[in-house]
């Protein structure tokens, strides 16, 4: 059984926030609008966090896109009354929209702040609902909603290879932001293959977790971004 | 009645019909054949052509069946449709190599924007009201045709001007050939945030009327002068595919890079350092280097050639560039100056950029070819890990039918010739371009603009220029028309990023190009153009060039959304004519800024938003919402305050400022960011519409109401960095300074 | 001051039910209004989308969560004072235990609905129920929500037993002193209390037994309310204090609201002669020691917090201490801690007007220790690009409003239909003498009666 994991890059990455929007754009995100983004309630699966070190003239802008980091030991599933948060067999922390009633536990429980309520019920103005990707459940009212790693494409990838009687190959399996990142920042694949690529940089020098010590053994390893002077 | 209530009205009247219709069986809603075979539920992958900047990135758009409601003569229905449904980066294609930037990934939103103008209009109210009744195809192009037959009655065919944006492409090339086939002078581009300085001093160094491809991907330092092209400038994806492997993607090698700008940009904070200079001193800096370099004997003088010589002193060792000099001029401590220099030097190969506000000075040219000159020493034209020009497809030789290139009508110009009693054109067409929002209103565009007898735009929405339309036909989407662009940078090889359409249009738009095409023979006198559609110009134009697969060069584009090989000779731009080195070598002229220093402060920096660049994106919701690089803001402008400085000031964060300068003033929220000088306050461009659909009509402020009329004294280029102004605070936080982000500091004062 | 016996208690007591005056329609109707106006507001809440509170990301749980800690909190008053007052046979428990339990029960359905009114489906609020479905999926049982589901019902079971019982003895008196349909309803309510021996000694063993049992029930209850924070790995949540912190100020609470339930009911109701200095005196005392031992807690969790000097820690810590909710959670300090002490403390001030202040005083205190527990935390949880604020909206205002207006409405109806303080109790303690309980009817000879 493959265990998804990602690996990014902060010397790659440039804020230039690409991954964002296809985030938004293959998991039907909807915007929020001017008034409720004021109040906190803006969707954004993946974020660039930005901080800034230091003063003027000696200062530094530093990015991290932050994700579910799809924890092995994931403190939003066990708080869940109805298992709408629960772990899949290949390492994800999955999100039944369907069985979730909305007491936002996950969301507390979760270090990372990686998940995103439904305040009112999604909506595009017509006909911004054609660009809707059919293979994404829409979410109602009520309802958490975070990154799954693209889960429509594990499952689509996971079946044509069944078909055709393999292994899902090394780098076939791109989730929307990895994809659409010019700078190769992000890269996704399995873990327990040791050969994959995410392995490799997983188990790179640079390499360490978001938050480490509150246990949760998130899927994501941050390489760290160097400095050369 | 604004336009807004127009387009309310436009809806009831639809629904009221509607409702109407439903007890008459000859009215009812009909369920329409389906446009095209397509498989439900499954996705099939075309390509196709990002065209919301120049850079034409390919892309790969997944189409899959949907229901879209829809008016088709008259009658609403709902249909089943092919659709886009969301757009990739090709992973193939030589300038983007599957990456997409946001803007990109956004453009999916301009084919279904609710706001779209959905079918040809004819203004019924005064110019600027908003209010259009619909007309039929037929009758919009009869008025067009008599507008242009009258102009040649009258033997005044030189009084129709194409307001159009900058871009290379075959469409631009149709449009040229229109033009002179027709009489008219070329077409008018104006953007704000142009290269026009770094385009005419490559061609002075270089030889090449061109913005230039970096091979970071094997440089060893990179120095950028106030260029964002990890960002917005240029080929920001083709530049972010080279920068992370540049840092990353070489084993045991990472290259290093210094920003140097007074304002952080998105790209400054991936820089390993980061140099604040003062205002229009870049070329300064860049000489203060070449100077250093040359002293060490490393670097003689002539290995700069020409581009040298374009320099005075060059030849003596730029004596008087010597550190302290720099420091003196640029603000910047000497010995930071050397460490430069030795980085530059030391780590091979090294090559510089500039772009952006360097080049929007009064001395712009002066800076370009400064930087250009330290990249000729250092050898980085042509060289690996260098500079290079893409070569470009001559489309006037291509389809041997087309119009030469001239010489581009300054928009300034002719403004200001029109107002002052001049020549003024008589029929004005715009075409994706928004000079009433873009440009300073020191030049009195939209002045301009309302006392020309007739305007017609071929935009997809009410813009501010287009709302001065008398005639609006309205074009395609990318995503259902030809899609196009012939990158000017981004690939070491040459490119036609070509694609046919991905769906049928969901509305009554005509693709612009045959609108042209077809216009030109229905004239009085026909144009003669040779093509029936612009597809056909298309095949004109590729038929010369070789075909991998041996089918033809279009074939192949239809197949992959691109083109990409060698040129066949004669098929390529040539160098640039003018060869000759300028006649007296340029010298650093300190540059020179609107308004008094003691009256206005601060140094004023509009600069091109990730999110919107000029303002033509604040439409899509996803860019909207989209939180900046810099400051997380969503659905806002701001401008940004050095805290030292608004502490002085009094202003804290969220506050209600207002900027003013001697040409305007704008009310707008502070962000106080360390990433600025303290003498410099900035302001993203994008925002401030006053109509421009649901999205970004009356949102923030536009930052180019405050700009001078200031120029680039060589080239007559908008100087839009050098106006002064200032600051006072009008009142507390009021809201509308939207963060997406708690907290810019990872560890706050909180935990001392 | 009197000390009233016999046919004089009974007719005290049984008074409030048969007589009301405009002032009750008057306070109905006011209460009523406030209750419809959080109906309305809950309605629209669930109507137009959750949207509508002012909870936001990341600060996910504001003031229903607040409100449904405070009123779980409340609910202690009574169950838990009552029962153990009852065990260690306190005496001057007796005009006082039905107060408190009606208290309890009131405060546990108000607390309860909360859940309902926090998430963002109620409409399948029964999902937390563990129902035999076809597809055999169950609740989490790993969720401390699904144990609050079982807390809060097993409490609130045990609190309408303990309750209950010792009611029928007293529906007999009511029966026996009225007519008509009033007298039918209560024969149906006095489910044929006669007070034979039997009844009588049943009643007793049953009380002792729900006395027992109850006060683990209602332990749990708030170590598991506890729970449903110390179980998230969230700054200044995660502790093991938690259980025995929350279950002290749940009792704090507890008996700041029966004290002033008490001081209003000895106004309206003409109770002076039974609800006595004494009564509010003990009560007092107790709360005090309940502010000691509140202070003691709180000074714990800082302490340990300071010392451990996590940087999340820290951050949640110093915007409770001396950044944005300074103001609030100094307030609370000097409504939970300082106040009690000086009027609880000094003698001179423990008298009734002393203890309701301080009463007041700790209600409000209480109620901003959940709100500081809960708001600070999630809006400064870890990664500070995350942090948010938090501001209250109308809906939540007005629920919040609406169910101090509930429970008011619950209690002046409760106290119209049953004797608020027990009548067969006071009777028991004033005058051990059997032959004076229950009054003799012509029905019920004096013969029957022993205790
Ligand atoms: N939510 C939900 N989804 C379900 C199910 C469910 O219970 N709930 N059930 C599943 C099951 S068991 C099934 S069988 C499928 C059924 O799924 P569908 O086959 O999609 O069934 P319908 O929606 O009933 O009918 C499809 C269309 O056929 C049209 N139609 C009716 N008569 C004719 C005719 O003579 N000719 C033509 N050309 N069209 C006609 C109808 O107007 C309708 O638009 O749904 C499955 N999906
Ligand atoms: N009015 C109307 N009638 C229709 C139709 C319609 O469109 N309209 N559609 C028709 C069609 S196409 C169909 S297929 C039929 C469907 O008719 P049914 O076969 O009756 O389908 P359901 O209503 O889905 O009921 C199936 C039952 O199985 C239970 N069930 C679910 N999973 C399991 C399981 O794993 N094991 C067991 N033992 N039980 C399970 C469900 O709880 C439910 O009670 O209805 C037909 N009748
Ligand atoms: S697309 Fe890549 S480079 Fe851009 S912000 Fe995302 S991760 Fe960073
Ligand atoms: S909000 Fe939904 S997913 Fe989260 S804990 Fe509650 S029911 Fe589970
Ligand atoms: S990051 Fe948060 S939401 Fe994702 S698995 Fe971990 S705890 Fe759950
Ligand atoms: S993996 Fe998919 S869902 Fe997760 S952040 Fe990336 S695009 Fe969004
Ligand atoms: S860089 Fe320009 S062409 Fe390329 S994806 Fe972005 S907006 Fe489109």
């Amino acid at each position: 059984m493959p265990q998804w994991g990602m690996a990014v890059d902060l010397d790659r990455c440039t804020g230039c926030g690409g991954c964002v929007v296809a985030c938004h754009a293959e998991n039907n995100i909807s915007t929020v609008g001017d008034e409720q983004a004021a109040v906190g309630r803006a969707k954004h699966w993946l974020r660039i966090e930005r901080y800034w070190e230091g003063d003027f003239p000696d200062v530094r802008l530093k990015f991290r896109p932050v994700m579910c980091q799809q924890c092995d030991n994931a403190p939003c599933e066990p708080v869940c009354p109805t298992y709408a948060s629960h772990h899949t067999d290949d390492g994800l922390n999955a999100q039944v929209y369907n069985r979730c009633i909305g007491t936002r536990y996950c969301a507390n429980a979760c270090p990372y702040n990686a998940r995103f309520f439904d305040f009112f019920n999604p909506s595009w103005d017509k006909p911004l609902q054609l660009q809707l990707n059919p293979d994404v459940s829409l979410r109602e009212v009520g309802v958490m909603e975070k990154c799954t790693f693209c889960v429509q494409r594990i499952r689509a990838a996971g079946t044509q290879a069944k078909a055709e009687e393999r292994d899902v190959a090394d780098g076939e399996i791109q989730p929307a932001c990895v994809q659409s990142c010019g700078a190769r920042a992000l890269v996704f694949g399995d873990l327990e293959n040791p050969s994959s690529e995410v392995s490799r940089l997983s188990r790179s020098p640079r390499g360490s977790k978001l938050l480490e010590d509150t246990g949760a053994q998130p899927s994501v390893t941050y390489l760290s971004r160097l400095t050369q002077v | 009645m604004d336009r807004r209530s127009f387009i309310k009205l436009t809806a009831v009247t639809g629904t009221g019909a509607a409702l109407a219709s439903c007890g008459n069986p000859e009215n009812d809603f009909i369920r329409f054949i389906p446009d095209e075979m397509i498989v439900p539920g499954v996705a099939v992958w075309k390509p196709g052509v990002c065209s919301l900047c120049p850079a034409g990135c390919g892309l790969t758009v997944r189409v899959m069946d949907a229901d879209a409601d829809v008016v088709r003569d008259g009658q609403a229905g709902i249909v089943r449709i092919a659709a886009a449904k969301k757009l990739e980066g090709a992973p193939d294609h030589p300038v983007n190599h599957g990456g997409l930037c946001a803007r990109g990934q956004a453009a999916i939103q301009v084919t279904y924007h609710p706001d779209r103008i959905t079918q040809p209009l004819r203004r019924t109210g005064e110019r600027g009201d908003g209010l259009y009744e619909a007309v039929s195809w037929d009758d919009a192009l009869a008025e067009i045709v008599s507008r242009l037959d009258a102009l040649e009655g009258a033997g005044n065919q030189g009084s129709l001007t194409y307001l159009t944006r900058v871009g290379r492409s075959h469409r631009a090339a149709l449009v040229r050939d229109f033009l002179v086939r027709f009489g008219a002078p070329p077409p008018v581009a104006f953007e704000i945030f142009g290269d026009d300085v770094l385009r005419r001093a490559n061609a002075l160094s270089f030889g090449r009327e061109q913005l230039p491809t970096f091979d970071l991907a094997n440089a060893m330092y990179v120095l950028s002068f106030g260029a964002d092209f990890l960002g917005t400038w240029n080929s920001p994806v083709a530049q972010n595919v080279a920068y992370g492997r540049m840092r990353q993607g070489r084993r045991g090698v990472r290259g290093a890079f210094a920003q140097v700008e007074s304002r952080m940009s998105q790209t400054g904070a991936s820089a390993d350092e980061w140099v604040p200079v003062r205002p229009g001193t870049d070329g300064v800096l860049a000489l203060g280097i070449a100077h250093l370099l040359m002293s060490t004997g490393a670097y003689p003088s002539d290995a700069a050639g020409r581009a040298g010589a374009l320099i005075e002193g060059w030849a003596a060792g730029l004596p008087g560039y010597a550190p302290e000099d720099v420091e003196r001029m640029t603000g910047l401590e000497a010995a930071r100056v050397e460490g430069l220099a030795r980085q530059f030097s030391d780590a091979r190969p090294a090559v510089a950029i500039v772009g952006g506000a360097p080049l929007a000075h009064s001395n712009g040219l002066f800076t370009a070819l400064a930087v250009n000159a330290l990249n000729a020493l250092v050898g980085a034209p042509g060289r690996d890990g260098g500079i290079f020009f893409t070569p470009q497809l001559d489309v006037a030789a291509a389809v041997q039918s087309g119009s030469p290139a001239q010489p581009a009508v300054a928009l300034e110009s002719l403004v200001t010739e029109g107002l002052a009693g001049g020549a003024s054109p008589e029929v004005v067409f715009v075409d994706g371009a928004n000079p009433v929002f873009t440009a300073p209103p020191a030049w009195r565009v939209r002045e301009w603009l309302e006392q020309v007898p007739y305007i017609v735009s071929f935009g997809h929405f009410l813009d501010e220029t287009s709302i001065l339309a008398d005639l609006i036909l309205p074009d395609h989407s990318s995503l259902e028309s030809w899609a196009e662009a012939l990158p000017e940078s981004g690939a070491v090889m040459a490119v036609a990023s070509i694609a046919p359409p991905v769906m049928r249009p969901l509305h009554q738009t005509r693709a612009t190009p045959d609108v042209l095409l077809e216009v030109g023979r229905m004239l009085g006198t026909p144009l003669a153009l040779p093509w029936e559609t612009f597809d056909e110009l298309l095949g004109a134009s590729l038929a010369g060039l070789p075909s991998a697969s041996g089918s033809g060069a279009l074939a192949d584009a239809r197949q992959a959304g691109v083109w990409s090989g060698e040129l066949p000779a004669g098929l390529a731009v040539a160098d640039s004519a003018d060869t000759s080195p300028a006649s007296v070598p340029v010298a650093f002229t300190a540059p020179e800024f609107d308004g008094d220093a003691d009256e206005y402060p601060f140094h004023f920096l509009p600069y091109s938003s990730n999110a919107f660049l000029d303002g033509s994106l604040a439409h899509l919701p996803w860019l909207q919402e989209m939180p900046d690089p810099l400051t997380s803001a969503m659905w806002s402008s701001w401008v940004e305050i050095n805290p030292v400085t608004a502490e002085r000031l009094g202003i804290s964060a969220g506050d209600v400022v207002e900027v003013t300068s001697a040409h305007g003033t704008v009310r707008t929220r502070v962000v106080v960011s360390p990433g600025i000088a303290p003498d410099l306050v900035a302001m993203p461009a994008g925002q401030g519409h006053r109509t421009f659909t649901r999205y970004a009509s009356g949102r923030g402020e536009n930052p180019v109401e405050l700009l001078a009329p200031m120029t680039d004294a060589a080239t007559g280029a908008l100087a839009w960095a050098a106006t002064r102004v200032r600051v006072t605070r009008v009142g507390p936080p009021d809201g509308r300074l939207i963060l997406f982000a708690g907290s810019l500091r990872e560890h706050g004062e909180e935990h001392r | 001051m009197t000390h009233p016996t016999g046919q004089q208690i009974t007719r005290d007591l049984v008074r409030p039910l048969l007589l009301t005056t405009w002032r009750f329609y008057v306070m109905i109707a006011l209460f009523g209004a406030f209750v419809v106006a959080g109906l309305v507001a809950w309605l629209s809440q669930v109507y137009f989308g959750f949207g509508l509170s002012g909870i936001n990301w990341p600060v996910f749980w504001g003031f229903y969560i607040t409100n449904f800690v405070f009123w779980i909190g409340i609910s202690h008053a009574g169950t838990l004072i009552s029962a153990i007052l009852r065990l260690v046979n306190a005496g001057w428990r007796r005009p006082v235990t039905r107060c408190a339990e009606a208290i309890t029960t009131f405060a546990l359905l108000i607390g309860a609905m909360f859940p309902l009114i926090h998430i963002g489906r109620p409409w399948l609020a029964f999902w937390l129920i563990p129902y035999p479905s076809e597809r055999l999926i169950w609740p989490n049982f790993r969720s401390p929500l699904v144990w609050d589901f079982f807390a809060i019902n097993t409490y609130l079971t045990g609190s309408l037993l303990f309750l209950l019982l010792p009611m029928i003895p007293d529906f007999a008196v009511v029966r026996d002193s009225t007519t008509g349909i009033r007298q039918k309803i209560y024969r149906v309510l006095a489910l044929g209390w006669r007070g034979t021996p039997k009844q009588w000694h049943r009643l007793e063993s049953a009380m002792q037994i729900m006395a027992i049992a109850i006060i683990p029930v209602a332990v749990s209850v708030h170590t598991i309310v506890s729970f449903d924070f110390s179980m998230a790995p969230v700054p200044m949540w995660q502790t093991t204090i938690f259980g025995p912190y929350f279950v002290a100020g749940a009792i704090f609470s507890g008996i700041a609201g029966l004290i002033i339930a008490m001081a209003v009911l000895r106004r309206l109701l003409h109770l002076e002669d039974y609800l006595r200095p004494l009564h509010f005196e003990n009560l007092g005392k107790l709360m005090l020691v309940m502010a000691l031992l509140w202070g003691y807690f709180v000074f714990n969790e800082r302490l340990v917090t300071y010392y451990g000097n996590g940087p999340h820690e820290m951050a949640v810590f110093w915007r409770t201490q001396r950044l944005s909710f300074a103001p609030l959670y100094w307030t609370m300090v000097v409504c939970n801690f300082v106040l009690p002490l000086i009027l609880l403390g000094i003698r001179r001030f423990r008298t009734i007007t002393g203890c309701v202040i301080a009463s007041f005083g700790v209600v409000i205190g209480m109620w901003l220790e959940r709100y500081l527990i809960i708001v600070p935390s999630l809006g400064a949880k870890y990664l500070p690009y995350s942090h948010g604020t938090y501001t209250p909206e109308l809906v939540e205002v007005t629920i919040t409003v609406a169910t101090f207006a509930a429970m008011c409405l619950l209690y002046m109806l409760f106290a119209k239909v049953v004797p608020i303080i027990s009548i067969w109790e006071l009777k028991a303690g004033e005058h051990p003498s059997p032959a004076l309980i229950p009054p003799a009817t012509e029905k019920h000879q004096l013969g029957d009666l022993h205790l």
